[in-house]
């Protein structure tokens, strides 16, 4: 006999239809209404991301432009303020580049030996030639000034010529690297005496060179040659010549350094 | 069509909505949301510029009155103008201080003139209220002097040592300025050819001549490139108090000028 099933077709188990009567229409609808929702959320995010945005960049702008015009109004103080800097960089420059003629003179004074004296002395600085020259021409220091400083004066015309505004620097008259050159004439009681001041010039703090121009003994009080020389020397003591070379101004940069070392670790107090 | 056919059809049509609503409307907007994003950062960093431009302009502001102090300070050792009688009374002070005779003084040679048409140009300009730029060059105008001195070796070396000290730079790197400034060049010392002493002796007596440079502001700039006390030139603010003030008469005459 066949067996019958009475369960009619469409409740049977297993056989219900995923899509239900609508076919799977509905779930479409909630599935695309899901979908929607979540679209509006983000882009609601998206659109308030987007004011807040500009409601900043607005509000940053203004504030910068606000800045910007208090610190336009502010500008020639700042101005001022580089004005000064400048001016005291060039007036630093300027004093870092001399050289220390006093010191120069007390180390000279300092270390002279007994049994020499001075009768003439020349110093320049920028003019190693010149210096050289001017013990052939003592008397053309006084007249003619820049015969000795030829080159510091010729820049210092260059500069005037040129038009100081339009200089971007600072021009000294011993700009850094001039070598400052002193001539000594003098009288000594002996050779020895010579050699011995030679020797003690050495010492002078700064000195790079000691060179002998010349040692003449006179054989009675004759004027004494040399660079400016007008002194007498006593009979038999020899005349002495000679060049002292000292090192080169240093530049600005390598005593500011130095400056700074000094003030750091409190040397020099 | 087929159930299976219609679930399909379905999927597709959803996720084609879905693609679109997200490729037409939510994306672009985030996309203007990020590109805000870059406006914002930029702003910012111009924000921060300008604060820091501001608070440097501020600190400039309250640091004026003293920067305009040490300004005319340092006119003292590079004047506006040519100055020679000021100069003058300055070796002769320095000179009598140092018990030596002050004997003379001559202009340098020819790039004097220039300087002192320089130097004149410079402080009319200043007179006549011009706002120089403040930023122009600090190129200084040259003017080389000859001085003679008589005095001994030690006064003389003194005497140098006194206007080596007029403008002189301290320890800490700052500037002491309290004369005019002036690079020697040259010197020569030799003996004071007329002078003996009463019992026919040499005299320990020298002639020093000294060759010198002095130096004068630019044309292009006054003193204080038209600033005054109140404020700097061409600004309609006033600094803000609180620093120390410019110079007064009864100021000390030794002013010390810290970078």
């Amino acid at each position: 006999m066949r067996a019958v099933n009475l369960i009619p077709s469409d409740s049977r188990a297993g056989t219900t239809p995923v899509a239900g009567r609508s076919g799977g229409a509905a779930y479409a609808v909630l599935a695309v209404l899901g979908g929607l929702a979540l679209l509006a959320l983000l882009y609601g995010m998206a659109h308030r991301q987007v004011s807040d945005r500009r409601a900043e960049v607005a509000s940053v702008t203004a504030r910068a432009q606000r800045a910007q015009a208090e610190a336009g109004q502010l500008a020639p103080y700042t101005s001022f303020i580089a004005l000064r800097e400048e001016r005291m960089h060039a007036v630093s420059d300027l004093v870092d580049a001399r050289f220390d003629w006093a010191h120069a003179f007390h180390e000279l004074g300092r270390v002279l030996p007994s049994g020499a004296s001075l009768t003439a002395l020349e110093g320049n600085v920028g003019g190693g030639e010149a210096s050289a020259s001017a013990s052939g021409a003592p008397a053309a220091g006084a007249a003619t000034p820049a015969a000795s400083s030829s080159t510091p004066a010729a820049t210092g015309t260059a500069t005037s010529a040129g038009g100081a505004a339009a200089a971007p620097t600072v021009t000294s008259a011993t700009p850094p690297g001039s070598v400052p050159t002193f001539t000594v004439s003098g009288c000594a009681t002996s050779q020895k005496q010579v050699a011995l001041t030679l020797t003690r010039l050495r010492l002078i703090d700064g000195v790079s060179e000691v060179t002998l121009q010349s040692s003449t003994a006179s054989s009675g009080a004759s004027p004494a040659g040399g660079a400016g020389g007008s002194g007498n020397c006593g009979a038999g003591d020899p005349a002495f010549t000679i060049q002292v070379t000292f090192a080169p101004l240093p530049s600005s940069a390598a005593i500011g350094s130095a400056t700074k070392l000094t003030s750091q670790t409190g040397a020099g107090r | 069509m087929t159930n299976r056919d219609r679930i399909v059809l379905i999927v597709i049509s959803t996720v084609a909505v879905l693609a679109a609503g997200w490729l037409l409307v939510v994306s672009p907007e985030r996309k203007k949301a990020s590109s805000l994003k870059t406006q914002v950062d930029a702003a910012n960093s111009q924000l921060a510029s300008a604060s820091g431009d501001l608070a440097r302009a501020r600190a400039d502001q309250v640091r004026y009155a003293a920067a305009y102090a040490s300004v005319v300070r340092l006119g003292k050792a590079v004047p506006a103008g040519q100055e020679v009688p000021s100069l003058m009374y300055q070796l002769a002070q320095a000179s009598n201080r140092k018990n030596v005779e002050f004997s003379s003084i001559t202009s340098g040679s020819g790039s004097a003139g220039s300087a002192a048409a320089s130097a004149s140009a410079a402080s009319s300009a200043s007179a006549s209220g011009a706002s120089a730029s403040s930023t122009a060059a600090a190129g200084f105008t040259q003017m080389p002097f000859t001085f003679v001195f008589n005095g001994t070796f030690k006064d003389l070396y003194h005497l140098f040592q006194q206007l080596n000290g007029y403008t002189v730079r301290t320890t800490s790197g700052g500037l002491r300025v309290s004369g005019r400034l002036l690079t020697i060049q040259s010197t020569k010392l030799s003996p004071l050819s007329s002078t003996t002493t009463s019992g026919g002796a040499q005299s320990d007596r020298l002639t020093g001549t000294i060759t010198a440079t002095a130096y004068v502001l630019p044309a292009s700039q006054g003193l204080t490139g038209g600033a005054t006390q109140a404020s700097p030139a061409g600004s309609a603010t006033t600094p803000v108090s609180g620093a120390t003030t410019a110079s007064s008469p009864s100021a000390p005459a030794i002013a010390r000028v810290t970078p």
